[in-house]
């Protein structure tokens, strides 16, 4: 995927500013930067769940203005917010995305055991924790098989158990020849990330040689 | 300077906009005299009736005015340039300005003659109505502070809301025609001599070329306020001022630069 | 998938999300129940005029009580950034609208029914000429409604701060439905809703199809 002077404002106040990005396939990138650097606008972008107001790209082969319905088809973004329905048990919120993705429902269960939420599966996620939350929105994709991951700082708040998930996610994404990008803090990113880069009041930074 | 100013300094009026108002002053002047003067007072309803040299032309620039308004929606949301959002939204608040002013010279046309101040008449029910809808996409355009997002869904009211107007009116008069009132009566009588058709035509084409000006000036304005935008953003950004005016997210995208 | 097994599958999952909430139920039929005694109380004693006020009076508590439902609609979308969720799924947008839709307009459908046996009660509603006419007019009216209410309801709902505008919004929208509803209900009575149908029917497809049409434009973003 290519980024091209992408600039995303929000009011007057710019987010992400003439982003200038490429990304081949197979890769797993490593986003840092201090709070409000954009990482989590950048990642939104990219999923294609914010506009850019100014710039252009291509995400999967897809352009990211007129062609988001298979860029979404294709990508998953697990962000902060965990985009459950608090009505809903965790495996009913995972059927409805995997059917929503065209996915059949036989993931869901092993998804669920993955993340260590098996027993639990039938409660409705509004009694969730937070660290919960994000272990049911782990279990959504794995669930799938996107070609595209977005993360956005997968680890906080959660146990060992969970971490261990997540690189198994990202793990399973890259043999299946997909490209993840993940947006943290934590130092366990680091390990996984092919390449790392840094980003500052909405602008990517040069990276190191 | 500030962002405002350095904005002011750059838009000027259009060509033909100095024209344009002395046009309408000139003919509204050629309507007052001949509205007021010339044509000759109604048999039944007396002097009072010259309300309808204003009545009628404010009422066709409401309807004009969110006609405008629905064809510069689609525009936008077709294109997504932003000239069409200004003009929908000078068009919106000028149609405010006249919905309002026939509903208030309705009413002060049907006191003296029906002894009524509202008659239900159908068409001033539907302009009531109209005013209301019109109210409700200028609130929607406040909703926001993103240009691009109060532009759509100002848009989508725009449309929804005018093809709902017809459906107003015929349900309107339906419901009107279970009582054959008094008020069944056009409120301009049932025929019209020549010389006061003539100064209606006049009132109407005078009344447009008000509505002309009064949108040219409040493009300008438009054109002011996205240039304060752009330049308050410009040092942000670091692209001029100039690169951020109506750069459409939707232009068509070249090919990758780096030939993937 | 097409189009009606996703908006089946939007729909199913706020029909879901409804029973477990229990539709809203414990704000929307005291609302409604208020707004039938204030109307009593206002317009009342008499029964004569009751009695020929009850059609209007119907409408205007159902017109009432679903701005309110449209408040609630797109409540479970914004908890936790769902909303999110829908912009990003492959569905169509259309199918999402008329999902949102389907469900609003069952909800509505059960509150009318309580509705419609506390009119009868209170201002002594004549059905018995022509129950399906009415059933009719109910059916087609709550349709435009949940047209319209899910469209705006969106927008207030993204904006996060403009359920006040909600009425605004919708009322005069929803104009010619108070008309012909009432109108279609009054006749019920003695025969003659035809027309005013009709003209349900007709707003029905406009906005329905209107809906389907722009619903795109409000979701994203």
């Amino acid at each position: 995927m290519w980024l091209s002077g992408v600039t995303r404002v929000f009011g007057a106040v710019p987010a992400l500013v003439r982003i200038d990005l490429e990304v081949l396939p197979g890769e797993v990138v490593l986003v840092r930067g201090p709070n409000g650097a954009g990482k989590t606008t950048l990642l939104r972008v990219i999923a294609t769940a914010l506009s850019p107001t100014y710039g252009r790209g291509r995400v999967l082969g897809f352009d990211l203005l007129r062609d988001r319905a298979e860029i979404r088809r294709r990508t998953e973004l697990v962000g902060h917010r965990t985009r459950l329905y608090d009505a809903l048990t965790a495996r009913e919120n995972l059927a409805f995305a995997a059917a929503a993705w065209g996915a059949d429902g036989a993931g869901v269960g092993d998804a669920l055991r993955r993340v260590g939420l098996a027993e639990l599966g039938d409660e409705r996620v509004g009694g969730f924790s937070q660290g919960m939350r994000q272990r049911v929105a782990l279990a959504r994709a794995l669930a799938r098989d996107p070609e595209l991951l977005l993360l956005d700082e997968p680890y906080a708040g959660l146990d060992e158990r969970a971490r261990r998930a997540v690189a198994e996610l990202v793990g399973r994404v890259r043999d299946r020849g997909g490209t993840t990008i993940v947006a943290s803090h934590d130092p366990s990113g680091a390990t996984m990330a092919d390449r790392v880069l840094h980003m500052d009041a909405g602008r990517l930074l040069p990276e190191a040689p | 300077m500030s962002a405002a100013e350095r904005a002011m300094g750059r838009i000027v009026a259009r060509p033909g906009e100095r024209a344009l108002g002395w046009a309408a002053a000139a003919a509204l002047a050629a309507s007052a005299v001949l509205s007021l003067a010339v044509a000759p007072p109604d048999a039944q309803q007396g002097q009072v009736q010259r309300l309808m040299y204003v009545h009628v032309p404010t009422a066709w620039l409401a309807y004009l005015a969110f006609a405008v308004v629905f064809v510069a929606s689609i525009a936008y949301l077709r294109t997504k340039r932003s000239r069409w959002d200004r003009l929908a939204a000078a068009s919106a608040e000028l149609g405010v300005l006249f919905t309002a002013l026939t509903i208030l010279l309705g009413s002060l046309w049907a006191r003296p003659v029906w002894g009524t101040w509202w008659t239900w008449d159908p068409r001033l029910t539907t302009t009531a109505v109209l005013l209301l809808i019109y109210l409700g996409y200028l609130a929607v355009r406040r909703l926001t502070d993103s240009p691009p997002r109060r532009a759509r869904w100002a848009a989508v009211v725009g449309i929804v809301g005018f093809i709902d107007v017809p459906i107003v009116h015929l349900s309107v008069q339906w419901w009107r025609s279970l009582h054959q009132g008094p008020t069944v009566a056009r409120l301009g009588g049932p025929t019209i001599a020549p010389v006061m058709l003539a100064t209606l035509l006049v009132a109407v084409a005078a009344f447009t070329l008000a509505y002309l000006y009064l949108l040219a000036l409040r493009l300008r304005v438009g054109r002011v306020e996205e240039r304060t935008v752009a330049e308050a953003l410009s040092p942000r950004i670091g692209r001029p001022a100039e690169d951020l005016l109506d750069d459409a997210a939707g232009a068509p995208v070249e090919p990758a630069p780096r030939g993937r | 998938m097409t189009t009606i097994r996703q908006a089946a599958l939007v729909a199913g999952k706020d029909l879901r999300i409804q029973f477990r909430t229990r539709f809203g139920a414990a704000a929307l039929l005291p609302f409604a129940a208020t707004l039938l005694i204030a109307f009593g109380l206002s317009l009342g004693p008499g029964r004569a005029l009751l009695r020929e006020a009850a059609p209007g009076l119907l409408w205007l508590a159902v017109l009432f009580a679903s701005v309110l439902s449209f408040g609630q609609a797109y409540g479970s979308e914004v908890e936790d950034g769902a909303l999110e969720g829908l912009v990003l799924a492959p569905l169509e947008r259309a199918a999402i609208f008329l999902g949102k839709a389907a469900a609003v307009a069952a909800e509505l459908l059960l509150l009318e029914a309580v509705v419609i046996a506390l009119v009868v009660a209170l201002f002594g509603l004549s059905i018995g000429a022509r129950p399906l006419d009415l059933a009719a007019a109910l059916v087609l009216g709550t349709v435009g409604l949940a047209a319209v209410g899910s469209l705006f309801g969106l927008v207030v709902a993204a904006a996060r701060r403009g359920e006040a505008l909600l009425p605004l919004l919708v009322l005069p929208l929803a104009v010619p439905i108070l008309v012909a509803g009432t109108r279609a209900t009054a006749a019920a009575a003695s025969g003659g809703a035809g027309s005013w149908l009709g003209l349900l029917l007709a707003f029905d497809a406009a906005f329905v199809a209107a809906g389907m049409l722009v619903f795109g434009f409000l979701l994203e973003d």
